[in-house]
């Protein structure tokens, strides 16, 4: 697997996908503004729903704003993960080796573990919580974890290019 | 438990491999230095345009800058044809082998800053 894994990154980078991303003016260009663009969607999303979480605008019920923030959120991630497999292909080889880009792509499986588990862990509670009720204390920890975690990939994101 | 779990992540991500040559982080700044020759091959690609430089020791790779501000910068692919003889100053990288970034180019008594 570990011998196999940068022939595939070589590959990818070889593709005429990558190619094109590099060969042309725009292509590159715009994913990487539209990745910025889909981070701050991602993350304001991200930050409202755990405010909410660990008991902020307390007055509306959580279900009332962790649902569409959830939306939001998945919107930006999806977004992100678009310009950023277009980021990624167009160097595969020297990112993928890029030990903060490791640290990233390990906190962006982090990342969404934990929202999978934020998800599991509320539940029925989402909807039976009233305004002003604190949720359980296993849902407050991971909303701190999530704003940890994914304020730590931004960082790592912007720190590829200094290591 | 999940503290754990994040120590874990981490631990497994120390990094293994060489590091990616990008930005002006990786380079000896402190050690500035000037290739010249003739330009050997040439990818004008984003996210930065790269051309091999030809000279008595050995074959430098010079990174240069993304294709859009090479433009506006006056230097299109035509200018960095290969066969010119070019001057580039700028800074070895501290990771990658016989790899500069350059500062600044000069082709047919034209300079273009490139940061």
């Amino acid at each position: 697997m570990l011998d196999e894994a940068p022939q595939l990154l070589v590959a990818l980078e070889q593709s005429a996908f990558a190619s094109a991303i590099r060969q042309s003016t725009w292509a590159y260009m715009t994913a990487n503004v539209g990745h910025i663009l889909a981070l701050m969607l991602f993350i304001s999303s991200v930050a409202i729903m755990d405010a909410r979480l660990l008991g902020a605008f307390a007055a509306t019920p959580p279900a009332g704003v962790v649902r569409p923030a959830r939306r939001c959120a998945a919107l930006g991630l999806l977004l992100m993960a678009l310009t950023g497999s277009m980021l990624f292909s167009a160097e595969a080889t020297h990112v993928a080796t890029n030990p903060v880009f490791q640290i990233k792509a390990s906190l962006i499986g982090l990342g969404v573990l934990n929202a999978v588990l934020a998800g599991r862990l509320l539940g029925s509670a989402l909807d039976r919580t009233p305004a002003f009720m604190p949720l359980p204390k296993s849902v407050r920890a991971c909303a701190m974890l999530s704003l940890s975690i994914w304020f730590a990939t931004a960082a790592c994101g912007r720190l590829i290019a200094y290591f | 438990m999940r503290k754990t779990l994040v120590l874990l992540g981490l631990a497994l991500a120390i990094p293994t491999a060489v590091l990616a040559h990008h930005g002006w982080g990786s380079y000896d700044a402190a050690n500035p230095i000037t290739v010249q020759g003739p330009i050997e091959t040439l990818k004008y690609e984003n996210p930065h345009a790269q051309i091999t430089v030809k000279t008595p020791a050995k074959v430098w790779i010079v990174t240069l800058a993304p294709t859009s501000r090479m433009q506006i910068r006056g230097a299109p692919a035509e200018f960095l044809a290969v066969g010119k003889t070019v001057s580039a100053y700028g800074y070895p990288s501290t990771v990658e082998k016989d790899e500069m970034r350059a500062e600044r180019i000069t082709i047919d008594g034209k300079t273009i800053e490139l940061r």
